[in-house]
């Protein structure tokens, strides 16, 4: 997701450069001038959430910990990767691969425990698109 | 004064109508549509061996750097059409192809203006459009028969293997989530998990393709030409494969081209729509595989999405639209994860 900074950054360009030149009638003109000028405060007003990142961690945590309990020594040797979610695509990767020597069931129970997880971080994301149900 | 590309096209048609004299353009539109292409639609008027000339064209042209730019080739799809044209199929007939970009600032193509309109369906006005046609009733039963003319295409005999065949099995469902897998791959700024699980049960559920059809890849309406409730022509020929019918099939079942309306792709009643198509290709709809391609086409736009906010991001583009994108790549993800039942 592109940052909120960057994002305000790109807006109020638009809103300069685009939007308002663009426009004849001096009203809405300057309201779209406005809006520029007051969305560069804004901008200086609003840091990035840092909760979301905090919970996608927690629960990155806690699959790990769960699937190397799950799986014992069959997990890939991953645990040294900092980005956790580059892991985790590593590791789901890694099941569908291995799906027949870990056998249906094991295979089954470790990616419902994925999907469980996968469930949480798009729950976090959804916090920004806004379509949580 | 630079040359304005009006001026430019009509340098480009004394070329390409030698005998023409006077020529000049009027209804000149670029619509606002397209985020892959830039299209414009005139008339051109001119004399001609004493004779006064008129005819609709509409050019299509490469930006550079749109969207899909790396999935889709402005010369396949005017061969494309170049092959479509003695066939069944309703599609706008093709004139030129230009390769050189120093003529509009990158390669295009002429084709006829088509009668008709292709509403967007989204809008409440274009909804209304649809929901209307539907009630009159040629439009839906013209919706279907378009989609069976390609569907029942002898596609070797129209010279439409060059855009490539699939071998047999689930050769296709495995080349085109890998196609669209190569775009993510390039669009991809950060490690997503959710698409990485709908990408590998994707891999390793692909169905078998009952028969090998001309597809286009996203049949719906806004993709369709319509005048007096008929199609008069299916556009936007950037996704075409040879491969699964079913492939077609699942995007006009499914929920994402109807927003809301009980309509499939906002026109055809579903009951109606399978009979016909049924009845129309002597296929029978295998509804799992049709499951499977809606997934796929999730993961599909996901991957568009992917793309159109990388674009923004890289700064090779700094249309709003590809910006908001961003916001669509957890909600079309969601509803692939729920698909797949989490």
């Amino acid at each position: 997701m592109l940052t909120a900074h960057h994002l305000f950054k790109e807006v109020i360009a638009s809103l300069r450069n685009v939007v308002a030149p663009a426009i004849a009638d001096p009203y809405p003109k300057s309201q779209a001038y406005m809006a520029a000028v007051i969305l560069e405060f804004v901008s200086r007003q609003v840091e990035e959430r840092r909760d979301i990142d905090q919970e996608k961690q927690q629960t990155l945590n806690r699959l790990f910990h769960d699937l190397s309990a799950f799986l014992a020594d069959k997990t890939p040797s991953s645990a040294s990767e900092t980005d956790y979610e580059a892991r985790l695509c590593r590791l789901i990767e890694w099941l569908y691969n291995e799906k027949e020597r870990l056998g249906p069931e094991a295979f089954a129970t470790a990616n419902q425990k994925v999907r469980a997880a996968l469930r949480q971080l798009l729950d976090q994301e959804l916090k920004i698109a806004g379509t949580t149900e | 004064m630079a040359e304005s590309t009006q001026d430019k096209i009509v340098s480009y048609l004394y070329k390409k109508v030698p005998s023409a004299k006077n020529l000049s353009l009027s209804q000149f539109v670029q619509t606002a549509v397209g985020w892959s292409h830039e299209i414009y639609v005139f008339d051109a008027q001119w004399k001609e061996n004493g004779q006064e000339k008129t005819q609709g064209f509409c050019l299509r042209k490469d930006p550079g750097s749109g969207l899909l730019r790396t999935l889709s080739d402005l010369k396949e799809q005017y061969r494309v059409l170049q092959a479509l044209e003695p066939t069944p199929a309703p599609t706008p007939k093709v004139y030129w192809f230009e390769e050189d970009p120093s003529l509009l600032g990158g390669p295009f193509f002429i084709m006829e203006k088509v009668p008709g309109e292709a509403t967007n369906p989204w809008s409440k006005v274009g909804k209304q459009y649809y929901a209307e046609a539907a009630k009159r009733g040629k439009l839906p039963r013209s919706f279907i028969e378009a989609l069976a003319s390609l569907h029942n295409l002898d596609w070797r005999a129209a010279g439409l293997d060059f855009i490539g065949v699939p071998g047999p099995g689930n050769d296709f469902a495995l080349r085109e989530v890998a196609k669209w897998e190569s775009l993510i791959q390039r669009s991809l700024r950060k490690p997503e998990p959710v698409l990485t699980e709908v990408l590998m049960w994707l891999k390793a559920n692909a169905p078998k393709t009952q028969r090998l059809a001309f597809v286009h890849g996203a049949y719906r309406t806004g993709n369709l030409m319509i005048k007096d409730d008929l199609i008069s022509a299916i556009i936007d020929w950037e996704l075409q494969v040879i491969g699964d019918p079913m492939y077609d099939v699942a995007y006009v079942l499914s929920d994402l081209n109807r927003e809301g309306s009980p309509l499939l792709s906002c026109v055809v009643e579903r009951d109606f729509f399978i009979d016909t198509y049924q009845q129309l290709t002597e296929l029978t709809i295998d509804f799992d595989a049709c499951r499977y391609y809606e997934i796929l086409y999730m993961m599909r736009s996901t991957a568009f999405w992917l793309s159109a906010s990388g674009l923004f991001a890289e700064g090779k583009s700094k249309d709003l639209r590809l910006a908001r994108t961003t916001y669509s790549v957890p909600v079309v993800l969601n509803m692939a994860a729920k698909a797949l039942g989490f």
